[in-house]
């Protein structure tokens, strides 16, 4: 149970958030924006933090959870939550494909990353070319949802922060279990790991299904809060570079990385909406000046520091202990 | 049938070109410039600043890719080398980002000052036939100095010195060391051609069509997909690479339409890693 307190503790916080929010939608618009990469960042970081696959179709994969769920709810007239278990199984298996794919082929990092880069561009054009189902460049009106909470800001939030929470517990329990276990030993070294008796593909599978599955839920449960989704909702450039950029600065394979890295460059969009145009030059002075200075990302160097002040503190206690 | 595999052609070589200075600067220091696309903009920005200071095409192209040369030089010796102090996957991740960040920087810079800017030279004289096909001059043009490129390239890597010891820098980074020669001085060099080769694709290709200012991440999509298919670090590759996919896109594109061309262009740059995983001409490391 005290493995679960980092995330009440998270949870607590960001539940705050409407508090000083709620008279603005267009802030908490933003404020679930920044769940919804959160999430994004949590099953990426499930994906390549603990299993080193570089998946850069966060967005493709969430987007085959926003159009099947809204497809399938409005045009074919599931029930909501159908439509969201079967999207949510649709970019499950499409991205549990790409790690078989990956696993039989053994495919590195690069290339994992290019196989994916080239799924997310062709489902780009498809969104764009098949134009009767998914309103091509103009988008896709989703009526489902409409008229229910679903639709207002602060309940919308909540049910994100409720998404959030329970990818940080299902991370957190896979981490605690025989699976992080085994994640654990193929980041550090695969060829010990598999020598030690671990099925290494067959934990790769697993991190790509599980993660992918919640990239596809994630997209589906936006579909229908937003009651609109378009090919740039979930483009290339609008979704994977960004999630990218989040996780690796807040710490790769962390718990709380993904979240605090989504947090943190949240805030940096929202202050840089002054700054109009220039947002992009700031953005990228930012990346390039923390990966200059900070290895690992936020989470580790945090942790660090935290040692080295209760280390230095428990040293003075010790000798006046004396 | 022979005029739309001509096309292709065309369009291949400038793919090539495009993937070849991605493909060097990964062989040499395991970095995928992720801003080759939008050096690649740049240039073609400087080369149309210079036009519109009253230069002749010429001489405003050559000041134009001395400036990207400058500038890839510079980023070299400047920005990449904490991540060259790196080793391994530390290194490659490390690159990636930095060079994410430096595209950010020069995306947002070009959509600040010059968001509708776009570069158009217009090559004059009547169609060529060739194999009974009327070319326009452009492609034609654009075609050679691709080519020329091409054979430079593989002239100097093979025939001169300073080539050879490239190679070997890619085949064995201390192997090189050893016999003296220095590899941080030879990446510098290395990365500056590759910036001159991406404002050299970004000047062909705006002999056929405009080059605007924020195409830079459809070309390091395109660089990156063309790099890979014909085997990271290898030249020629990148050029039949290039040429393949060139064809398959104007193929495709007569025949079935653009949407589906492009998913039809990924789906066969899939196929070939999956088929081939170290690319079409790559080695097997």
């Amino acid at each position: 149970m005290r493995s679960l307190v980092p995330i009440a503790l998270t949870a607590a916080a960001l539940a705050l958030v409407p508090l000083w929010l709620s008279d603005s939608d267009f802030r908490m618009g933003l404020a679930l924006e920044g769940l919804l990469f959160t999430a994004y960042a949590i099953a990426f970081n499930l994906i390549f933090g603990s299993t080193k696959q570089l998946f850069l179709c966060v967005g493709a994969l969430a987007g085959v959870g926003g159009y099947t769920a809204a497809i399938l709810a409005d045009r074919v007239g599931l029930p909501m939550l159908l439509a969201l278990v079967l999207a949510a199984g649709a970019a499950a298996v499409t991205g549990g494909l790409f790690s078989w794919v990956a696993v039989r082929r053994s495919l590195d990092v690069i290339f994992t990353g290019i196989i994916t880069l080239t799924f997310s561009l062709a489902f780009q054009n498809l969104i764009l070319g098949q134009r009767n189902l998914t309103g091509g460049e103009t988008g896709l009106l989703v009526d489902t949802g409409a008229g229910t909470i679903l639709r207002e800001p602060v309940p919308a939030y909540y049910v994100f922060l409720g998404i959030v929470v329970t990818y940080l517990v299902v991370f957190r329990l896979l981490q605690r279990s025989h699976v992080g276990w085994a994640f654990r030993a193929l980041r550090d070294d695969e060829v010990a790991a598999e020598l030690a008796g671990v099925n290494v593909p067959r934990y790769r599978i697993y991190a790509g299904l599980v993660g992918s599955g919640m990239l596809g839920l994630a997209g589906a449960f936006f579909a229908f809060t937003e009651g609109f989704i378009s090919a740039s909702t979930f483009s290339f450039g609008h979704v994977d570079i960004r999630v990218l950029v989040m996780v690796v600065f807040g710490g790769l394979g962390t718990l709380l990385g993904p979240v605090l890295g989504a947090t943190v460059f949240s805030v940096i969009d929202e202050v840089l909406i002054g700054v109009g145009q220039l947002r992009q030059v700031v953005y990228g002075l930012v990346v390039i000046a923390f990966f200059v200075g900070f290895k690992h990302g936020l989470v580790p160097a945090i942790e660090t520091l935290v040692r080295t002040i209760a280390g230095r503190m428990g040293a003075r206690i010790g000798t006046k202990g004396d | 049938m022979t005029a739309v595999v001509l096309d292709g052609i065309v369009l291949g070589l400038q793919f090539g070109l495009l993937g070849v200075g991605l493909t060097l600067v990964y062989g040499l220091g395991g970095v995928l410039n992720l801003a080759h696309g939008q050096l690649a903009v740049l240039g073609a920005i400087a080369v149309w600043l210079a036009i519109g200071t009253g230069l002749p095409v010429l001489p405003a192209v050559v000041v134009g890719l001395a400036a990207i040369g400058l500038l890839g030089f510079l980023l070299d010796t400047t920005l990449m080398r904490p991540v060259y102090a790196r080793r391994g996957d530390e290194r490659v991740l490390l690159g990636l980002l930095l060079t994410l960040g430096v595209a950010f920087i020069i995306d947002g810079l070009l959509n600040w000052r010059y968001p509708i800017a776009s570069l158009n030279i217009s090559i004059g004289g009547d169609p060529i036939s060739i194999l009974g096909v009327r070319m326009r001059t452009g492609s034609l043009l654009a075609s050679t100095i691709a080519i020329a490129a091409a054979g430079l390239l593989l002239l100097f890597f093979r025939g001169t010195t300073l080539g050879r010891g490239v190679r070997s820098v890619i085949q064995d980074e201390e192997g090189a060391r050893l016999v003296g020669i220095n590899p941080a001085s030879v990446r510098n060099l290395i990365f500056a051609l590759s910036a001159v080769l991406a404002g050299l694709v970004a000047v062909t290709r705006s002999m056929t069509s405009p080059v605007s200012a924020s195409a830079g991440i459809d070309f390091t999509i395109l660089a990156l997909i063309v790099a890979v298919v014909g085997g990271l670090g290898s030249i020629l590759g990148a050029f039949v690479a290039g040429i393949l996919l060139g064809i398959v896109n104007t193929v495709s594109s007569f025949y079935i339409g653009q949407y589906i061309t492009t998913i039809v262009l990924l789906a066969a740059a899939a196929l070939t890693i999956l088929l081939r995983p170290s690319g079409l001409l790559g080695r097997r490391k």
